[in-house]
């Protein structure tokens, strides 16, 4: 796609870069699975940024912009893996290299649990999961405003929704979990 | 006693609010087991999202900034390059927006305002998807028609009574980069990657009045020898606004010379000019949506129906169909049945009508049309269904 209405000053750009690249990787870096996915994303949401023009970050909102691109981009990819995930064995999905000490159970008892966390928010309404996620990355709620572009005021009203039904995904997941060790076992053993 | 919003709860939890809210909210949960109840529900929703959240595992990548920004430079680079590469300086001119300019104006004035209705005051409709109407040709006599001599006297004199031009379109231009391209006509130009177009025009829009008058629409039917259709008297006196937007079409590959063809002016507008070009010629259309402004006082189903009727349904299929349209932002694209075959596919989502003309030699050329986000897209080249899709899901 080609939008070259208006062009960025490089210099400008690249201030920008500098300034948010740490704070946006960051929140890609808890939503993907792959450190270097999280950083082709980032790569990938400063490139739209900047075929965008700088409209598209006027009046101080690069930051926002980043966030809400950045949040979406990831939920896209986290769904895509579900999609894929759906039709082959799940691969390693970047929560085993933490600690080599862990032992097997453990590790199986966690990764269940992250995959439980991303299930949810790869099914949950896409705007929902990015609430919660900046949310959780620390963005107050008049940043949280300006990045998905609400009102202020319904701030409080689209988070309290979002975790809402994050519970309500989330404690159906466990229950399917739970209701299916024997066939992990099974899936397990025929590894 | 007025309860406090969920919302203000939950901002009260995170320490949000503004001290005076923040005060009043605390004065009335004291007091309030109501609102204290659904706090308590609203934190264990917030502490089970936050423990969930943190079970994420961190990723401790590099975070050095300069390194990003060099790899990211890199990336920069590649970007502009292939832009570079796909915006050489235009060697030819173009011509093959003509046939779909005119599919165009033909549905918007055979099928289109029909839509137009729908909506309420002054109604706008604007097209975000695409169907296919299937024509039986038998109904159509299309051949007929043409030869008509009182017919083609019939609607030239509608054509000169009641239509005002309220935007001439110009002669398509040779644009010779994107930038311009997509200023020009007013929306980002979509082109297709890592590819150069050999051709790049900018078809500039038209607008138009007219004023229906129900007696000469009606004597174009009887003249056709579609007396059965009947115009709605509700019709009569209305005015139809038509504007259609400015387009942009780019070809690649050996598409003929189109520059000279276009330079030379109407006569020599080809309607295939790709029978000038080889099989390698593929060429890309994109056009956003026209749009059609009507009075609301006639009911849209009566003209849908009247138009369908006179492009060969049988009234009760025309009832039918009617129903299930909508008609304010639906592109209904009727393709002769025999003479093209018509599949549906999709692009990025889009549903999508893919077309390919029955005889044996054009038959290995499709046309692909599909409408996203307000942009009504036809791509047209050589090769299997496959192909064609897959460059159409490149854009």
């Amino acid at each position: 796609m080609v939008s070259m209405t208006d062009r960025w000053d490089e210099a400008e750009f690249e201030a920008l870069f500098r300034e948010q690249y740490a704070r946006i990787v960051r929140v890609i870096r808890r939503i993907v699975q792959r450190d270097s996915e999280a950083e082709e994303i980032c790569s990938e949401v400063f490139l739209r940024l900047y075929r965008s023009g700088p409209r598209a970050a006027a009046d101080g909102m690069a930051g926002a912009w980043l966030y809400r691109t950045a949040t979406r981009a990831s939920i896209d990819l986290l769904r895509a893996r579900r999609r894929q995930q759906s039709k082959e064995v799940d691969e390693n999905d970047g929560s085993q290299a933490e600690d080599p000490a862990e032992d097997a159970l453990t590790l199986l008892l966690r990764q269940e649990r992250i995959g439980a966390v991303r299930e949810v928010l790869a099914r949950m309404k896409v705007e929902r999961a990015q609430l919660l996620l900046l949310r959780h990355s620390g963005l107050s709620y008049q940043e949280l405003a300006q990045a998905m572009q609400v009102h202020m005021g319904s701030v409080g009203t689209k988070l309290a929704r979002a975790e809402a039904e994050f519970t309500a995904l989330y404690q159906r997941c466990q229950r399917r979990q739970q209701k299916t060790p024997q066939l992990q076992t099974a899936k397990e053993e025929g590894r | 006693m007025k309860h406090t919003e969920r919302g203000l709860l939950r901002a009260y939890l995170d320490d949000q609010l503004d001290p005076q809210e923040h005060t009043a909210v605390e004065q009335h949960l004291e007091d309030c087991a109501v609102c204290k109840e659904e706090q308590a529900a609203l934190l264990r929703h917030a502490t089970r999202v936050h423990e969930s959240l943190e079970q994420l595992p961190y990723l401790h990548g590099e975070e050095n900034v300069a390194t990003a920004w060099a790899a990211f430079q890199k990336k920069q680079e590649d970007w502009k390059e292939r832009e570079e590469k796909r915006w050489p300086l235009s060697r030819r001119l173009l011509f093959a927006g003509a046939a779909l300019s005119l599919v165009t104006i033909i549905l918007v004035l055979t099928v289109a305002p029909v839509r137009a209705w729908a909506e309420s005051l002054l109604a706008v409709f604007r097209v975000q998807r695409l169907t296919v109407l299937q024509i039986d040709p038998a109904s159509l006599k299309a051949g007929e028609l043409q030869s008509n001599q009182l017919l083609n006297q019939a609607i030239g004199r509608l054509l000169s009574d009641q239509i005002t031009v309220t935007q001439k379109p110009e002669k398509p231009q040779l644009i010779t980069d994107p930038a311009t391209a997509s200023k020009m006509a007013g929306f980002a130009v979509h082109l297709l990657p890592d590819a150069t177009p050999s051709s790049l025009l900018l078809k500039s829009g038209g607008g138009m009045q007219m004023k229906l008058n129900r007696d000469r629409i009606q004597s174009i039917l009887d003249e056709a020898g579609r007396s059965d259709v009947q115009i709605p008297w509700s019709v009569d006196g209305a005015t139809i606004g038509v504007r259609i937007p400015t387009g942009v079409l780019a070809f690649y590959g050996n598409c003929g010379d189109i520059a000279s063809r276009v330079a030379a002016g109407r006569e020599q507008n080809n309607p295939r000019p790709v029978e000038k070009g080889d099989t390698s010629c593929i060429s890309l259309i994109q056009l956003p949506s026209p749009v059609v402004s009507a009075p609301q006082d006639v009911d849209p189903g009566q003209i849908a129906q009247v138009a369908l009727e006179f492009l060969g349904m049988n009234a009760n299929d025309a009832a039918s169909l009617t129903q299930t349209v909508d008609w304010t932002s639906t592109l209904v694209l009727p393709v002769i049945r025999g003479k093209v075959n018509y599949q549906q596919v999709h692009v990025n989502g889009n549903e999508a009508a893919l077309l390919r003309p029955t005889n044996g030699a054009e038959s290995s050329r499709y046309t692909l049309m599909w409408v996203d986000n307000g942009i009504v897209f036809a791509l047209s080249g050589f090769g299997d269904d496959a192909t064609a899709v897959n460059l159409a899901s490149q854009l």
